[in-house]
């Protein structure tokens, strides 16, 4: 180097050239590039959707008709439906992703809680078109032939919530749909709870024990409480995946245009609406239109989801 | 000297012969130590001899782990702890701990210490009230937090929360209270409130105390022991051990020559 460089009198100069700035360039047009990217998503929905808003008008989201042959179409059946499988999905997932982590992290012995973990994300890195045609194959005929039947048999006569548990046992269905999406989202929020629960202070913990409490009451009394807001975040992360699931739930729905109280009555979801219908619409026409209508519904959806999973795991950043 | 100065006190705990492994390692070899009641009992020696060790095998803390044994006796009210039909929930009661950290549980400084009252006693509002009064003015926080009892234990200071838990640990009365480097995270003034509150705290309560700080364990404790590379090295009463050691080990040790 030359030694001017490194007398003070070169403290102001460019001693390497300027490579450090290209760096610097070259990295903040990736990070531009994500943000042209999002913003062009969605200008490019809005701008194919304005067929469909212009003729229906907000009563898009709300209107249940779906029919191609009168030119008329709403959203509200699989916007339902695709709430209805996403909340089925975390109500099914949450107790079994909680159970499993507190399990990983607080009973198993650290090989075999490296052996599960490892097979549970396994299970997330599973393609969801084997999750359909498994749910399909397996999951749907099982069941049309014993779980909805019986549970018609029972739930259905419980005052309240029987409604839900009424119908035809087709197979496919709502019900169906969550317990798919449930499998699927179990390792994610899993994964984050296991993590959560791993980053809490070993010593607190250790007091707690110390005091004499038993495993339920320090996960209940003092790890679910320090790790609130994580643990939501995980599970709205969890929420966010459910609402986007395409393939998997498109072949167990029941793709029917149709918004009830019964759990077991096909409906649809956004995604596979759109999945179906997509390469049968006309570039331009009112159904294509509706169709990315329905699209840009989803993608406010998802990243609502997603902006208030990141402002709970941020204030959990910001509060410890 | 008269029978009664001759008398040994009773002991609260009795080590006999115990083997610790952190799964290959052998962390400690063939200890015997009792804990007489209503003493302290100072455990000094460098970093990494087992004396913390020690003291999480006294509520068999370390059975959270696994991978971690003890086997020998350890005997607590004339029954072996470290035997497989102990109930650790009520061993652990009986047997407090302090951290060298503070670690307020997240809720607020009543709750703190009722939590821990309340699941091994039922109390009456008023009766749990006196309790958390009581100890609050044992550890000398009542003046502080009498106002604010139901705000966060978080917002307490550092030296406040380990008074806090102390608080927490002494309000389920147990009968040994085991502290692992109390002070260690405390500036100057709460380590000496700290250092006071375990004189008084001694008439009630057997205490073990792990300490780095030679100056405490000669000013707190009626009986030091001295570890060393797992063993235990010297016990005596603190007189003798700070003047005169018996074991060359425990001279270079208190005199700064290792560790």
């Amino acid at each position: 180097m030359d030694r001017s460089a490194t007398s003070p009198s070169a403290l102001t100069g460019v001693a390497r050239g300027n490579g450090d700035a290209v760096f610097a360039t070259i990295v903040r047009c990736a990070a531009v590039l994500i943000l042209l990217g999002l913003g062009g998503m969605v200008a490019v929905m809005a701008w194919g959707a304005r067929g469909a808003f212009a003729t229906f008008g907000p009563a898009f989201i709300v209107d249940k008709a779906w029919n191609p042959v009168t030119q008329h179409f709403g959203a509200a059946a699989p916007v339902f439906g695709t709430l209805v499988t996403a909340l089925l999905a975390i109500v099914l997932a949450v107790p079994l992703a909680f159970g499993i982590a507190v399990w990983l992290t607080e009973i198993a012995s650290a090989r075999i809680a490296g052996v599960i973990g490892t097979l549970i994300q396994l299970l997330a890195a599973v393609p969801s078109i084997i999750f359909g045609m498994w749910g399909f194959a397996v999951l749907v005929p099982f069941m049309a032939h014993y779980v909805e039947p019986f549970a018609s048999h029972t739930l259905g006569r419980v005052p309240g919530i029987g409604p839900l548990f009424r119908g035809a046992p087709y197979g496919t269905g709502f019900l169906t749909g969550g317990m798919i999406l449930a499998v699927m989202i179990t390792p994610f929020i899993s994964a984050v709870m296991r993590d959560v629960f791993l980053s809490m202070p070993a010593v607190l913990k250790e007091s707690a024990y110390g005091l004499g409490m038993t495993r339920w009451e320090v996960v209940r009394r003092i790890i679910l409480p320090c790790s609130r807001t994580s643990v939501v975040g995980g599970i709205m992360l969890g929420l966010g995946r459910a609402l986007g699931e395409t393939m998997a739930i498109t072949f167990v729905i029941g793709n029917a245009n149709h918004i009830g109280w019964s759990l077991f009555s096909p409906g649809n979801t956004i995604a596979s609406l759109i999945a179906l219908e997509f390469p049968e619409s006309a570039m331009g026409s009112l159904k294509f239109s509706s169709l990315m209508a329905a699209g840009f519904l989803l993608m406010l959806i998802s990243l609502g989801t997603l902006v208030c999973s990141r402002l709970l795991l941020r204030t959990r950043a910001a509060g410890r | 000297m008269t029978v009664a100065e001759k008398q040994p006190v009773p002991a609260a705990i009795s080590v006999r012969n115990l083997d610790f492994y952190y799964g290959a390692n052998h962390a400690l070899k063939n200890i015997s130590i009792d804990f007489p009641q209503g003493q302290v009992t100072g455990m000094i020696g460098p970093s990494g001899c087992g004396k913390s060790t020690l003291l999480r095998v006294l509520n068999r803390m370390y059975d959270l782990y696994p991978g971690q044994r003890a086997t020998g006796e350890v005997i607590f009210d004339g029954c072996n702890i470290l035997g497989p039909k102990v109930n650790l929930n009520v061993l652990r009661a009986r047997v407090g701990m302090v951290f060298q950290k503070p670690t307020p549980f997240p809720m607020s400084i009543y709750d703190n210490i009722a939590f821990g009252v309340r699941l091994h006693e039922r109390l009456d509002r008023a009766a749990m009230d006196a309790r958390v009064e009581d100890v609050l003015r044992r550890v000398a926080l009542w003046p502080e937090v009498r106002d604010r009892l139901h705000d966060s234990a978080s917002a307490l200071s550092g030296g406040q929360q380990q008074r806090l838990c102390i608080a927490r640990t002494i309000a389920t009365r147990p009968e040994v209270v085991l502290l692992d480097e109390p002070t260690s995270a405390l500036d100057p003034v709460s380590t000496a409130r700290i250092e006071e509150l375990l004189d008084e705290l001694k008439t009630d309560f057997t205490i073990a105390i792990v300490t780095h700080n030679l100056q405490q364990a000669a000013r707190c404790a009626d009986q030091v022991a001295f570890f060393y590379m797992g063993e235990v090295v010297e016990v005596d009463s603190a007189d003798r051990m700070f003047t005169a050691p018996r074991e060359k080990r425990t001279q270079d040790y208190i005199t700064g020559r290792f560790g």
